[in-house]
């Protein structure tokens, strides 16, 4: 049974004006997970003020690029319609997703925006005080700027790092600090043969 | 009196893994606290995303040592939801008996470092070997002392047989009398008292506030148990109490662990009682993950647990994010530590039974 109220799509729809996809599904066990996309990334904030009121705590922050549709090339004579995500951001491979995890005595909400790359989103750490260390996260593994936030270090990776880890491709030497096993170079040398 | 700041760690003999608290005091006193983080970040969410679903079951056991169990768990919780397969019966009730042995371990773990911090080493040792019995349960029925390897997508890796179950219950039966035993000392004895009464005090409304998790959100009045809320495995089926005490000092948290272990042995010898026959897998072959998204949730010994999958056409998800429980605590640690006196930050620092590794992924 649901613990979220009959009527959380309405409430959020009142307060996110520019539109939203609300989903949600209930397994066996009868723990609700549901999704809510907002189309317009600046309702966040008044979306997730309502989250609170009913309760809602703030479970986590995901983070990604989700990649572009692959798409059938277009007809002849026909031009290419680009690939739009909810509320019209292009969906290229490019633009950041943005999940906010909420949990409601067990249920499951999560507020998904979409921000174009090289854009911003508002800082949740005015209602939630444990927003500081998620938003900390993905500010130093994307590009993306959190307007508002209160302390906006580094706050796992060193700032010697080039900022944004995850837009770029990390090389698995450089990433174990090329302390790799003698057996996996052995592979290679079976497979290519040896450089000489 | 003058001000300082000093540094604790981030290798420092009261920390089991590092972490750089820089500590403001005023004389003997705390006055402010900033925690710098990231010496064990070893980049394990990019890695995840390079490697296919089945092999993540394995990586994501090697996050942490103490909740390894309940890792892959989650993981796998939420890619079956994708893949829209059903756990059978047995294995729930195998994944809830897993989850329980590694519960009891952890939580003795930290309850006996406690002892050690207030310098009650006999005690330390005692608990330690009560803790020994259940990584003699782990050695003899996983073959490891830390990583399980219990979990398959569809269900677990490992079975067991009246020849385990006999064995489980004789153990469980020499461990719930230590366990009491035990409790009645942290409750009783004036040298933990003294040194875990009234300190690191969270009060429930800072609880809410920091959105604290586990024991440490138990201890601080918070009704709220994963295993309760958001049943999953067999915990619909098993009676699992939730305790909560309303201090929110080092003590209650130190009772709130010791309380739930003692349930942990009742849920065991729940699942060994109603343990049903049938297969422990819902597949006997790798199931096609399909293209989807989902929310995993257990209760790990630390608290809420969280994973989020998301797959795409590849075989290797596009991208996994889990929150641990200790990510949530961490902040707390700043009220708690508000006031405290340089001697009892280690004893407040372990309170949260932080994990470093699991924090930083």
């Amino acid at each position: 049974m649901s613990i979220l109220p009959d009527n959380i799509e309405a409430r959020l729809a009142a307060v996110a004006p520019s539109g939203i996809q609300f989903n949600t599904t209930e397994n066996k066990k009868g723990v609700c997970c549901s999704w809510c996309k907002l189309a317009n990334k600046d309702d966040l904030l008044s979306s997730a003020a309502l989250l609170k009121s009913i309760g809602a705590r703030l479970s986590t922050i995901t983070i990604l690029q989700p990649k572009a549709p692959s798409a059938p090339p277009p007809k002849e004579g026909e031009t290419p319609v680009a690939p739009t995500n909810f509320g019209g951001t292009a969906s290229d491979g490019k633009t950041f997703e943005i999940d906010y995890h909420f949990d409601v005595d067990g249920d499951t909400l999560t507020l998904v925006v979409y921000v174009p790359y090289g854009g911003d989103v508002q800082s949740l750490t005015t209602l939630f005080r444990c927003a500081d260390w998620p938003e900390r996260e993905l500010m130093e593994l994307y590009s993306v700027i959190v307007r508002g936030h209160p302390d906006p270090r580094r706050l796992f990776i060193d700032p010697n790092i080039d900022n944004a880890v995850l837009e770029r491709l990390v090389p698995f030497s450089t990433l174990v600090n090329s302390a790799t096993t003698k057996g996996l170079w052995e592979k290679i040398l079976a497979n290519k043969g040896s450089p000489s | 009196m003058s001000n300082f700041t000093i540094p604790v760690g981030p290798l420092n003999v009261a920390l089991e893994e590092p972490m750089y608290f820089k500590v403001d005091v005023h004389g003997e006193t705390v006055a402010n606290v900033d925690i710098h983080a990231g010496h064990v970040h070893r980049g394990i969410e990019y890695l995840v995303t390079k490697r296919n679903v089945f092999q993540n079951l394995v990586l994501t056991e090697r996050i942490c040592s103490l909740c390894s169990n309940s890792h892959p768990q989650a993981y796998a919780m939420a890619i079956e939801q994708i893949a829209g397969l059903t756990v059978p019966p047995r294995a729930e009730y195998m994944r809830v008996i897993a989850d329980e042995i590694k519960r009891v371990a952890s939580h003795l773990f930290n309850v006996g470092v406690l002892a050690h911090l207030v310098g009650f080493e006999s005690l330390f040792m005692h608990v330690m070997e009560v803790r020994e019995m259940m990584q003699d349960v782990k050695e003899s029925m996983f073959g490891n002392r830390m990583d399980l390897g219990a979990h398959v997508i569809g269900g677990v890796r490992f079975n067991i047989d009246d020849e385990n179950i006999a064995y489980l219950k004789a153990q469980l039966d020499r461990i719930a009398p230590a366990v009491a035993e035990i409790t009645h000392l942290y409750r009783t004895n004036g040298s933990i008292l003294g040194r875990t009464r009234g300190i690191g005090v969270l009060s429930h409304a800072d609880a809410v506030d920091c959105s604290v998790v586990g024991p440490v959100a138990r201890a601080s009045g918070i009704n709220y148990d994963v295993r309760v809320k958001a049943p999953y495995a067999a915990y619909d089926r098993l009676e699992v109490p939730v305790h909560t005490l309303s201090d929110g000092d080092v003590w209650s948290r130190a009772i709130v662990r010791l309380s739930e272990v003692t349930t942990a042995v009742d849920i065991l010898r729940q699942c060994l009682d109603n343990l049903p026959a049938g297969p422990t897998s819902c597949t006997t072959e790798r199931p096609s993950i399909p293209v989807g998204e989902a929310i995993g949730k257990c209760e790990a010994p630390r608290g809420e647990l969280i994973y989020y999958v998301r797959m795409t056409d590849s075989p290797r998800p596009e991208r996994v994010k889990w929150r641990v429980p200790s990510f949530m605590n961490w902040d707390a640690l700043r009220i708690m530590m508000k006031d405290a006196k340089i001697a009892d930050i280690a004893i407040i620092v372990n309170s949260i039974d932080p994990c470093i590794s699991c924090t930083e992924r």
